[in-house]
Formats: C-alpha cells, sequence, structure tokens
C-alpha cells in the first residue's frame, strides 16, 4: 500500500503494465444486467456501474489506476499547491479524439465547465472553483477547499469531452447527434441497440495510449435467469455472478475460467441512530454481537465468508484497519447488553433479500423481535431519505476506492443511496472527516481514517453484515481479467480495466 | 340503439378524461423519486451525487414545481401529442414507445390468436361430450395450467427448452448485430431469428392464457348441444364436423370474442413478465424498467397506452353486446 500511496504525491510514475505483447482477440462479449443509456457523460445511466465502465472504454480521464495505484493517463504529471487548493496537469501530447482532432487543455476546461451545468451521474465535481488552460498543454484546478480524493475520485473518473463538439449544444441531456460519443479512449461507439441494451464498440486503431489488442467490445444486457448460462452455451464471454458456486461449476474447464474480485461490495444494516432504542449504543452493539454474520454471509453467497468489519472498509483494501473491534457471534453478550429488555424492530429490505430471515430467529433468540418490511428499491431510498425507518438493509459497492466515502456517507453532502439512511451525530467523527479529506500526507491521511473506522467500530451507526466478491466468469481465450488497486475508479469490482484491452 | 351507443361513447370519455388524470397520478404517488438512481442487485447505485448537482437535475426535469404546474404542462404537452421526455434514457418517450411497439404488439397478437384458436377447438372438444374423459382431463389440466403464474411457466420453458436441450436463445428478442445480408435472403433470415427468440415468450403466454377460452368455449358449447336447431341438426343425421362446424362454432363466435377483449388485459400484465424473464426488448420490458427508475414521463405514457387499449377493447366489447342485445330484441320481440 505504502507504494501505491507514494503515486499520490509522486506524479509521473510510469505505468507498470505486462510488457509481452498479447494475442489479438477479434471479438468479447460482455455480459451485464442492465441498459446503461446512451455512451455519452451526460446521457449515461448512473443505475449501477455498468455505464461508468463502458464509458472508460470511449473517454480518457487525466488519471488512472493500475493494479497497484495511480498512474498517469492524459496528464503525464501534476503538481498540487502546498495550500492543496490548486492542481496543475500537464498533459500529454499526441493524443487525439476518434474524428482526430487533438486533445488539448481546452477540452479538460471545457469538460469540468460543462459539469457544473449539466452535472455527471457518476462523481460529483462540486469541489471544483475554476478550471483554466494555463498553456496548450497546462490545464490549472482551483479548488473550493482542499480535496485529498481529488486524483483519485475526480481526475480518475470524470471522463474528457471534446469541446468541439458539445460547445454548440444547448442541451447535452437531450441532444442526439451522431457524434455524441466521439472520445478519445481505445474504443469507438459503432452501434447501440437501445431497445436490446446492447453496445457494440470497434477498435480505435489511432489510439494515442497503445495498440488495442480486443478489435471489438459488445455489451449485452443478459436478463438475471440466463447470466451464467450465456456464457456456458458460448453467447457471451464475460458474465458476472455474485454466488461463488460459479466456482465449481466451472472448475476443470481450461477455457471458462473465474475471476475473483477483491470484496467491493457490501451487505449492511443502516442504522436510524435517532430513534430509539437504537439511539442507545448497547442496542446496537447487541444487535451486532447476535448476528452470526459468518453464516449468513456463507448461507448468502454459498462460499467462504467474509464477515462485515464493523469499520465499514473492506479488507483486501488499501485502507483497510486490520486491528478493530469486530464483534464475533456471541448471544449472551447481546442479551447481557440489551439486559434482559425485549424489543420490536422495523427492518426494511428489497423484495429478493434473503437475509432477513436468516436475521430474524437469530435476534429472536437474544430478545429482539423483528418486522420485515420487503419494498422495491425507490421505496427503500424515498424511507431512508425521509429517515422513516428504525433498520434497512442495503446493498452496494463503491466502498474501495478513495475512503472519503466514510465523510460524505455522514455529512449530508451525497444524496445517492450509500449516503441515505447515513444518521450519525458524532462530532469527533465529522472533525476527523473533515481532516481527512483536506490531509495531502498520505500517511497523515491513513491514520485519520484509521481512527475514523475505529469510532465507527465502536459507535456501529452501521452494521456490515458481510463483503462479498463479484465472481467474472469469462472465456480465457479471448479476455485476461485484471484487479485494479481499490476497483475500478471509485471501487467498481469490474475485471475490464482498459489496460488490459490494449498494449501500452 | 343509438341513444344507447351515444351513452356508452359519453361514459367512456368521462373515463378517458379519469384515466389520463390518474395516469399522472399514479406514478407521483409511488414513493421514491426519478433522481434516486436505486437498483439494488448487490451492485447498487453508486452515484455520488452532491445535493446541489441533483438540484439541478431536478430543475432540468422541472420536478421541483408544484404538483398542479406539472400537471398542466403535461395536459398541454398530451394536447399537443407530446409525451414528453424519459427522465431515465435521453430520448422522446414517443420513439421509445414506437421502438418497443411491434415486439409487443408482435408477441400479444401472435399468442392471443393461438391461445384463441387452440382454446376454442379444445372446449369445443371437452363441451361436445361434457362429463367424458376427455373433457374431465382438458378441464382439469387447463385448469391446473391457469392456477400457475407466468413468471413459473417462463422459467421452466428457459430452463428445459433454452437452457436443458438449447434449442432456443437464452434472451432477447432477436440475435443483436447479427448480419443478416440484404433483400429477401436478408429479411427472411431475420424474420427467423426473430421467430427462434419469440417461440418461447409465445409459448408461455398461450399456456397460461389458453384455459380461460378452454373452459369458455367448453362451457358455451356444453351448453348449445341442446339448443333446439342442433337437436334438429343432428336429428337429420348430419355428421358431428358438420354440425359442429356450421352449427356450433358460429353460435360461439360472439362470446368467444367478447372475451378476446377482456382477455387482452390480462395478456399485458403476462407480457410484463414474459419480457422481462427472456429479454424481449417490449413495452412489458420498458414497462418494468421505468417503474424500477420511477421515470415518470415514460410510466405515465406507457400506463395511458395501455388503459387506453384497454378502453378500447372493452369499448369494442360493449359494441357488440349491444348489437348482440338488439338483435336478440328483434328476434324475441
Amino acid at each position: 500500500m505504502a507504494g501505491a500511496l507514494t503515486a499520490l504525491a509522486v506524479p509521473g510514475r510510469t505505468p507498470v503494465i505486462a510488457a509481452t505483447a498479447r494475442e489479438s482477440a477479434a471479438l468479447v462479449r460482455f455480459a451485464w444486467w442492465s441498459d446503461v443509456g446512451v455512451p455519452t457523460p451526460f446521457q449515461v445511466s448512473a443505475v449501477g456501474p455498468g455505464g461508468a465502465v463502458l464509458l472508460s472504454l470511449i473517454y480518457d480521464t487525466l488519471t488512472w489506476k493500475d493494479e497497484d495505484g495511480i498512474i498517469p493517463w492524459l496528464a503525464s504529471e501534476w503538481g498540487v499547491s502546498d495550500d492543496g487548493l490548486g492542481y496543475s496537469f500537464h498533459l500529454i501530447e499526441g493524443a487525439a479524439w476518434h474524428d482526430g482532432e487533438p486533445v488539448t487543455a481546452a477540452d479538460v476546461a471545457f469538460s469540468f465547465d460543462a459539469y457544473t451545468r449539466h452535472p455527471y451521474r457518476w462523481m460529483s465535481t462540486e469541489v471544483i472553483d475554476s478550471v483554466e488552460v494555463a498553456a496548450e498543454h497546462v490545464v490549472a484546478f482551483q479548488l473550493k477547499r482542499p480535496y485529498a480524493a481529488f486524483i483519485e475520485d475526480i481526475a480518475g473518473v470524470v471522463p474528457i469531452v471534446p469541446r468541439h463538439i458539445w460547445e454548440s449544444v444547448d442541451d447535452p441531456i437531450a441532444y442526439s447527434g451522431a457524434d455524441r460519443s466521439v472520445g478519445s479512449g481505445p474504443f469507438k461507439l459503432a452501434d447501440y441497440d437501445e431497445s436490446q441494451g446492447a453496445y457494440r464498440l470497434v477498435a480505435n486503431e489511432a489510439y494515442w495510449r497503445g495498440r488495442t489488442v480486443v478489435q471489438e467490445w459488445q455489451q449485452f444486457t443478459v436478463p438475471p435467469e440466463a447470466r451464467v448460462q450465456v456464457l456456458q452455451q458460448g453467447e457471451v464471454d464475460i458474465t458476472l455472478s455474485t454466488d461463488a458456486s460459479v466456482r465449481e461449476l466451472f472448475g476443470g474447464d481450461d477455457r471458462l475460467q473465474v475471476f475473483e474480485t477483491a470484496p467491493l461490495s457490501i451487505v449492511r444494516l443502516a442504522i436510524n441512530t435517532r430513534r430509539p432504542p437504537l439511539d442507545q449504543h448497547a442496542v446496537r452493539q447487541a444487535i451486532a454481537y447476535a448476528l452470526d454474520r459468518q453464516l449468513i454471509a456463507e448461507t448468502i453467497t454459498r462460499g467462504p465468508a467474509i464477515p462485515g468489519s464493523a469499520g465499514v472498509i473492506p479488507p483486501e483494501t488499501p485502507w483497510y484497519n486490520p486491528s478493530l473491534q469486530q464483534y464475533a457471534y456471541n448471544a449472551d453478550r447481546a442479551r447481557e447488553l440489551l439486559g434482559g429488555k425485549r424489543y420490536t424492530l422495523d427492518l426494511i429490505a428489497d423484495p429478493s433479500a434473503r437475509e432477513p430471515e436468516l436475521m430474524a430467529p437469530m435476534l429472536e433468540e437474544v430478545g429482539i423481535t423483528l418486522n420485515v418490511q420487503q419494498v422495491d428499491a425507490a421505496t427503500r431510498l424515498q424511507l431512508l431519505a425521509d429517515g422513516d425507518f428504525q433498520l434497512a438493509l442495503t446493498s452496494h459497492i463503491g466502498v474501495g476506492g478513495d475512503p472519503d466515502y466514510l465523510r460524505r456517507w455522514y455529512s449530508g453532502e451525497e444524496t445517492n443511496a450509500f449516503a441515505q439512511g447515513s444518521i450519525f451525530d458524532n462530532e469527533e467523527f465529522a472533525r476527523l472527516g473533515e481532516e481527512q479529506a483536506a490531509a495531502l500526507d498520505p500517511e497523515e491521511r491513513r491514520e485519520l481514517i484509521f481512527r475514523m473506522q475505529e469510532i465507527l467500530a465502536e459507535e456501529l451507526p452501521t452494521i456490515v453484515l458481510y463483503h462479498r466478491r463479484f465472481y467474472w466468469a469469462y472465456d480465457s481465450a479471448v479476455f485476461t481479467p485484471m484487479e485494479t488497486w481499490g476497483g475500478l475508479m471509485n471501487g467498481i469490482p469490474f475485471p475490464n480495466n482498459k489496460l488490459t484491452l490494449i498494449d501500452s | 340503439m343509438v341513444a344507447a351507443l351515444c351513452r356508452l361513447l359519453l361514459r367512456y370519455a368521462v373515463l378517458g378524461v379519469a384515466v389520463v388524470l390518474l395516469n399522472f397520478l399514479i406514478p407521483r404517488l409511488l414513493p421514491g423519486d426519478p433522481l434516486s438512481f436505486g437498483s439494488g442487485e448487490g451492485t447498487g447505485p453508486a452515484v455520488p451525487l452532491s445535493g446541489a448537482a441533483k438540484a439541478e437535475l431536478q430543475a432540468y426535469y422541472h420536478l421541483d414545481e408544484p404538483l398542479s404546474r406539472q400537471l398542466v404542462a403535461y395536459l398541454g404537452d398530451l394536447a399537443r401529442g407530446d409525451l414528453g421526455h424519459s427522465i431515465e434514457r435521453p430520448a422522446p418517450v414517443r420513439d421509445l414507445i414506437l421502438d418497443r411497439l411491434p415486439w409487443t404488439a408482435g408477441l400479444l397478437s401472435v399468442s392471443l390468436l393461438l391461445a384463441t384458436v387452440t382454446g376454442t377447438a379444445l372446449g369445443l372438444l371437452a363441451g361436445w361430450a361434457p362429463g367424458r374423459r376427455l373433457d374431465r382431463l382438458l378441464v382439469s389440466v387447463t385448469g391446473a395450467l391457469a392456477a400457475i403464474p407466468e413468471f413459473l411457466v417462463a422459467i421452466g420453458f428457459l430452463l428445459v427448452f433454452a437452457v436443458g436441450f438449447g434449442w432456443f436463445p437464452l434472451f432477447g428478442g432477436e440475435s443483436v448485430f447479427a448480419d443478416y445480408g440484404d433483400g429477401r435472403t436478408g429479411a427472411v433470415r431475420r424474420a427467423s431469428n426473430i421467430a427462434t427468440h419469440l417461440i418461447l415468450p409465445a409459448a408461455t403466454l398461450v399456456v397460461v392464457g389458453v384455459s380461460a377460452f378452454v373452459l369458455l368455449a367448453r362451457d358455451t358449447a356444453a351448453g348449445l348441444r341442446h339448443a333446439p336447431w342442433i337437436v334438429v341438426a343432428r336429428a337429420k343425421g348430419l355428421p358431428a364436423r358438420q354440425v359442429a362446424w356450421r352449427h356450433v362454432l358460429p353460435n360461439m363466435a360472439l362470446p368467444i370474442l367478447s372475451f378476446f377483449g377482456l382477455r387482452f388485459g390480462a395478456l399485458l400484465g403476462g407480457a410484463l413478465v414474459v419480457e422481462r424473464v427472456f429479454g424481449v426488448p417490449g413495452l412489458g420490458l420498458l414497462a418494468y424498467q421505468a417503474l424500477r427508475a420511477r421515470d415518470y414521463p415514460l410510466l405515465q405514457a406507457l400506463f395511458l397506452l395501455s388503459s387506453l387499449a384497454m378502453l378500447v377493447a372493452n369499448l369494442a366489447v360493449d359494441v357488440i353486446s349491444l348489437r348482440l342485445l338488439a338483435r336478440r330484441g328483434v328476434l324475441h320481440g
């Protein structure tokens, strides 16, 4: 991890990629769960990470990540001013848009300016005060406040769009011109079948970063019932399961293999700490002790369990604090904490969630009756946003990348599903959150983040049931999966980092 | 007859207005909103959208305005034939619907037709000799089929015929990005590709929908057996097949036709489930996606379309019944 963090402080590190020339594949077909909208930053769907990842194949960002950390991308190097407010990026020369125009500092400045009027739905750029072209290939950012996550979460996530196409477009959300998906990335959008949620990308032969080793990339929307079968029957080359049993299914198959990501998906209970009896610290701790999270995780993922870390940040990721209080299953301790009192608690969960039926008897055992209401995702989000709940079961990704999300969840700054229902009034936690966001020294920031995890583990404003891996089953003849440091972009457990699709 | 028809049309006009208002209100009364990006399934929406950015988007889609003003704008647009712009997808609602309509219309018409024809034929067979073994068998089998939810039938078909035997594709309405070639051969190739994709979804709808027709046709046929003209036809020594074709079937046509209209709604609901399981890009799948995303403009247009379709189907049934009543009046009056 130390090496990776140095990359933050010392820009300009050259990326480490396998130097051997890889075999080209004519076509790779990728199955995802939903249509992801039109692949432009203004129109892509923000439901699930499928859209943001597809965009990364067509567009580029200032920085990127490989297996070990942050690497230069459109920006060859960058620097930050002493007060942490000014960032300047030196762009590489020779990068070009799909239509042949050069990528310049003006494009970068234009992109971030456009996002102030038409927000990029995958990442907030609200912290940026202004962006200016300092020289032909130098762009200067001024932030509203120091922001340590800037390089990974904004420079490494927000796509740069071509000014010459978008500057004359009044309404980018409704724009339907044929050039709307012109990017500078390794692939060009050749076809999008909106009704079937299918995409056809062809290699950008003139990619500035290196030769594309996959000639054509297709992405399909596959219904849940057929997700694994489509690979077995050869209709796609890469598919996803969260069920560990796919490892046995493809075990012994030389060609079809399974790639396990780091546990970047999280299943947790959001707790309304303002509602009695959950405002009592002892009750929250009792719930944590009462739940056999090992058993819940094993039962549902049908694989080796990774019980939830009480500090939220998953193990096997760069910011994980390994020495926290972890509440191993202990029903006696739970009863002791409840002091013989009985409670009835409401839990809201998705209709497909199976965790509640496992949790109910465990909690009953210690004197807590669980009243489960299963509602659809939109309803759940509404109840969470209104604070109209006691316990809510939620599962999501976004916990692998920069740890600033710990602050954002509880600061009320974010409006997404992670943050909703995050109610935690703790002055020290809020103060540490502000401090780490401004801390530019990696070691100092690490200490602050570790301390924040300790507070979470002690106070339990959320109880993580388990961490979950994504199991990507793939055809090894055409695709080589890649684990990205802390997950792709802001912690997305996808195996198709564009580095594995090019030979640079 | 004319006065009755006018009353009928007036009633439908009032209903139509109520439907438009309800369709505007219902999506907005659902908990949740189009900018919360709910998804579930373990990946969740990872949208670190700031409050300010969300407010921008709300203003862009006019979601920050009072409901009354949104309603007035909606009615104005509707009067001009403008169904608005989808929130989840950057496209006009009209285009999205027109794009999907052929899939659902094709799927529904084929399966409704097959269900009606097969159901009537089987019902006639059963009702011809009520109480016999064939009758009992058909009634219990179709009764059992009617009790299985579409979802299970669809999954069963998918598992057996697509996964197990591998006879049919696993998902989609056609092979995307396939090169079918030009001209007539290309068109034929594409049509047969679509057909192989739609056989299982259509079969599901037929299996689920056929039982109602079997039971209706059986009861009608059984009742007709003792009608005087049938007794006469039989007494004349006409072959059974001729009695069935010439005398029983024409008299079954009206009730079956009316029922055809009524089944439309149920099939529309079935299409929603079936399209989702098989990934057929029709209106049902679009509605499912729009509902999950709380995409108000798209939802209200789809609700409007389906309720208008229901209204028209029912109006047709009512007009047919009026004619039927009028004929009876002539016969007996």
